[in-house]
C-alpha cells in the first residue's frame, strides 16, 4: 500500500501497470501528451507574435540568432563531441559565407547552389585542417586553428578574385524568401535539419566513436574504431554546418565583407555560446544563441535608462559580449553543462518521460549524459 | 641587387620579434608550470599598452611604463585567482576555453569604454634614434629597450629554473601538484608567482612594442601579438625559456620578411601564412621544437 502511495500516479495509464521488476517504462496520460504537446506550439506562437506583431527587424534579429545556433552547433561537433577545440571558427562561417556569395553574387546561381556550395567548401577546408589534427592532438592544434584563423581573416578573404577585397561580396536571397520574415522561416527549416542530422549523427555508430575518440582515442583505437577517419567525419560534419552557417550568414546580410569575420565576433563569440548553452546540449546551444541576439538588441535600451557613465551608455551594444564571457567562465567553473542543466531534462519531459532534473549525471565532464 | 628587401625586415623583425619573445616567455612560464595554454595573455599585453596610454600625461613616462606593467601584473594574478584556480583539477582544454573567455571579456569591456575604432597613440620609453645606421636603417632607442628587456627577461628567468630552489618547485610543481605539495611547496603560491610573472611579461610587451608602432588599437595584443607569441613559443619547444627567446626573434623576421617581400596584391597578410606554416612545420616535424627540454 505504501509503495502506490508514494509512486505518483496521475501520469500513469490505467490497467497496463507492468510490475518495477520487469522495468516499466513510463507513458504520459492523454493529458500529458497534451500538455507536452502545447509547449512547442505555445513557443511557436510566440515568435510568430513577436515577428508578426511588430516590424520586419525582429525577424531578421531573430533569424541572425538561427545563424548563430547553426554555426555553434558547428563548433558543439568538434569541442562537444571528439573534444578537439576550435579557435579558428572564423575561418570555417567565413569560407561557406564567401563561397555562397562568390557562387550567387558572382555566378549567378541561386541561392541552394550557394548553400550547398558553401557546405562542400566549408567541409573541405575542415578536412584539411582535420588532416592536420590527426597529428597534432588537443592545445596543440588549438594553435593551429588559432593561426588559420589568422590567415583566413587576413589572407583569404582579402583575395579580391574571390571575396571581392574590401567591397564585400553579395548574395541575394532565394525567391519566395525576400523579406525578413520569409527569410527567418528558411534559417529555421535550415536549423531544423540541421538538428535533425546531428541528432541523428550521435545516435548512430559514428556518434559512440566520437564519444570513444573524445574520452581516449588510445582506447577507441584498441576497440577497433577507425580513429582517423571518424576524426576527418567529425570536421567534415563541423565543416559543412559552419559552411551552411555561413551561407545564411552571406544572405542574411545579402553584403558580407571580410570585416565580418574576425576572431573576436565570429571565433570567440561562437565558442562562448557553445559552452553557455552547454556542449553536447543542442537545446541549449539554440536556446542561448537567441538569448544572445535578444540581449544584444534589448540590454543596450535597458541599460540607457540606469544611471550609468555616458561612455557605458553609448557602447552598450558590447555588453551582451562582456556579460557572456562572464556567463561562459561561470559556466565552466560552476555548471559544465550550461543552459543544457534545464533544457536536457526538459526535452526528455517532451518526449515522453517524466520531469526530472539533473538525471543525467551533471558536472562530470567527458561523460556524455544522454540516455 | 638582392632580389630580397633585407635591411628592413631584419631591424623590424628582430624588435618585433624581441615583443613575442618576451610573450612567448610569459606562455611558457605558465606552460611549465600548470601545463596550461594562456590565451588571455594578449589581452595582458592591451591592458599594459592601455595603463600605459592612459596614465603617460598624469605621471613622468617612465613611471607610466611602470604602471603598465604592474597593470599586466595585476591581470595575470586575476586571471589566476578567479579563472584557472577554480579549474585546477579539470582537463585543459577547460582552463583554455576560460582562458579564451577571459579575453573576449576584457575585448569587451574595452569596447564598452569606448574604445572601438580608435588608435591610441603612445610615446617613447627614450625618444631618438642611434647616430648611425644598421643595415641601412636608423634603430631607435626604443626599439634598442626591447631587445634589452627580451635580453634580460629571458636571461633572469633561465637562471630563475636552472639556479634557484623557487624555480626548482615551479617545475615540481608542474610534473606532480599532489606530491610537490606533500614535499611542503606552496602550489597555490607558485601559480601565482608564475602567472604574475607571465603578466608583467606580458603588460610589458604590450608597454615596450606599441610605442615602436607609434600607436595600437584596442585588442590588439590578441589579434597582432597572440599567436605569432604561441607560435614562437612552440617553435621553443614550449617549455623553453631560451627556447621562447630565440623561437621568438626567428618569428619576428620570418613575418617580417614575408610581409615586405610578398606584395599584397600577390598574397594579402603574408605574415600570417608565414607564420602558419612555421608552426604547421614545426608540429609536424619536430614538435619539441628547437630547443626542446626542459630548462
Amino acid at each position: 500500500m505504501t509503495a502506490t502511495l508514494e509512486r505518483p500516479t496521475e501520469d500513469e495509464p490505467e490497467g497496463s501497470r507492468p510490475s518495477p521488476v520487469e522495468g516499466r517504462r513510463f507513458r504520459p496520460t492523454p493529458g500529458g501528451w497534451a500538455g507536452r504537446a502545447a509547449v512547442p506550439v505555445g513557443l511557436l506562437l510566440i515568435a510568430l507574435w513577436y515577428t508578426h506583431h511588430f516590424s520586419q527587424g525582429r525577424s531578421d534579429i531573430l533569424a541572425s540568432g538561427l545563424v548563430i545556433a547553426v554555426g555553434a552547433l558547428s563548433l558543439n561537433v568538434l569541442v562537444g563531441y571528439v573534444g578537439q577545440i576550435s579557435l579558428g571558427h572564423q575561418a570555417f562561417i567565413g569560407i561557406g559565407s564567401f563561397t555562397a556569395s562568390y557562387v550567387i553574387g558572382q555566378s549567378g546561381q541561386s541561392f541552394y547552389v550557394g548553400l550547398l556550395a558553401g557546405a562542400a567548401v566549408g567541409g573541405l577546408q575542415a578536412i584539411l585542417l582535420g588532416l592536420i589534427a590527426l597529428r597534432v592532438r588537443g592545445l596543440y592544434f588549438a594553435l593551429v586553428t588559432l593561426s588559420w584563423g589568422a590567415v583566413a581573416e587576413n589572407c583569404i578573404f582579402r583575395l579580391k578574385g574571390f571575396t571581392g577585397g574590401g567591397e564585400g561580396a553579395n548574395a541575394s536571397r532565394p525567391g519566395g524568401f525576400i523579406t525578413d520574415r520569409a527569410f527567418l522561416v528558411m534559417c529555421a527549416l535550415v536549423l531544423t535539419v540541421v538538428l535533425l542530422i546531428d541528432w541523428r549523427l550521435v545516435s548512430t555508430k559514428a556518434g559512440r566513436a566520437f564519444q570513444a575518440i573524445r574520452e581516449s582515442p588510445q582506447v577507441a583505437a584498441n576497440y577497433g574504431i577507425n580513429v582517423r577517419l571518424y576524426t576527418l567525419y567529425a570536421f567534415a560534419v563541423a565543416g559543412v554546418y559552419a559552411g551552411i552557417a555561413g551561407a545564411l550568414y552571406a544572405s542574411r546580410r545579402i553584403t558580407v565583407q571580410a570585416g565580418d569575420f574576425t576572431f573576436a565576433s565570429i571565433a570567440l563569440t561562437y565558442l562562448i555560446v557553445t559552452v553557455v548553452g552547454g556542449l553536447r546540449r543542442r537545446g541549449g546551444i539554440v536556446l542561448f544563441s537567441l538569448f544572445y541576439v535578444l540581449g544584444g538588441e534589448y540590454l543596450p535600451g535597458w541599460v540607457r535608462g540606469l544611471p550609468l557613465p555616458g561612455t557605458l551608455k553609448a557602447n552598450a551594444g558590447y555588453l551582451v559580449q562582456a556579460i557572456s564571457g562572464v556567463l561562459a567562465i561561470v559556466t565552466l567553473i560552476f555548471q559544465p553543462e550550461g543552459l543544457g542543466t534545464f533544457t536536457a531534462p526538459m526535452g526528455r519531459w517532451l518526449k515522453g518521460e517524466r520531469f526530472a532534473l539533473g538525471h543525467g549525471g551533471a558536472g562530470a565532464e567527458g561523460v556524455d549524459a544522454r540516455p | 641587387m638582392l632580389a630580397l628587401a633585407l635591411g628592413q625586415p631584419i631591424v623590424l623583425g628582430i624588435v618585433q620579434g624581441a615583443a613575442f619573445g618576451l610573450m612567448a616567455i610569459g606562455l611558457v612560464l605558465i606552460y611549465k608550470s600548470s601545463r596550461v595554454f594562456n590565451f588571455a595573455a594578449g589581452e595582458f599585453a592591451t591592458l599594459g599598452a592601455f595603463a600605459y596610454y592612459l596614465s603617460k600625461d598624469k605621471v613622468p613616462v617612465p613611471i607610466a611604463a611602470v604602471i603598465g606593467v604592474v597593470v599586466g601584473i595585476v591581470a595575470g594574478l586575476l586571471t589566476e585567482r578567479l579563472v584557472v584556480r577554480p579549474l585546477a583539477n579539470r582537463p585543459k582544454v577547460t582552463v583554455l576555453v576560460a582562458t579564451a573567455a577571459t579575453a573576449i571579456t576584457i575585448i569587451a569591456v574595452q569596447f564598452l569604454a569606448g574604445a572601438t575604432g580608435k588608435t591610441f597613440a603612445v610615446p617613447a620609453l627614450w625618444k631618438g634614434t642611434l647616430p648611425f645606421r644598421i643595415l641601412g636603417l636608423y634603430v631607435s632607442y626604443q626599439q634598442l629597450i626591447v631587445l634589452l628587456a627580451l635580453a634580460l627577461a629571458g636571461g633572469a628567468l633561465a637562471l630563475f629554473f636552472s639556479q634557484t630552489d623557487l624555480g626548482l618547485a615551479t617545475l615540481a610543481t608542474s610534473q606532480e601538484p599532489t606530491a610537490s605539495r606533500l614535499m611542503g611547496i606552496r602550489v597555490n603560491r607558485v601559480a601565482m608567482l608564475t602567472w604574475g610573472l607571465a603578466g608583467g611579461l606580458g603588460g610589458l610587451a604590450g608597454v615596450l612594442l606599441s610605442p615602436t608602432l607609434g600607436n595600437f588599437t584596442p585588442a590588439y595584443g590578441t589579434t597582432d601579438l597572440l599567436t605569432q607569441s604561441f607560435t614562437a613559443a612552440v617553435l621553443g619547444g614550449m617549455t623553453s625559456v631560451p627556447g621562447a627567446f630565440v623561437g621568438g626573434l626567428a618569428l619576428g623576421l620570418v613575418q617580417n620578411l614575408a610581409q615586405f617581400n610578398i606584395s599584397s596584391d600577390t598574397l594579402p597578410g603574408a605574415q600570417f601564412v608565414a607564420v602558419l606554416v612555421v608552426l604547421v612545420i614545426v608540429l609536424l616535424v619536430r614538435p619539441t621544437g628547437i630547443l626542446g627540454k626542459e630548462a
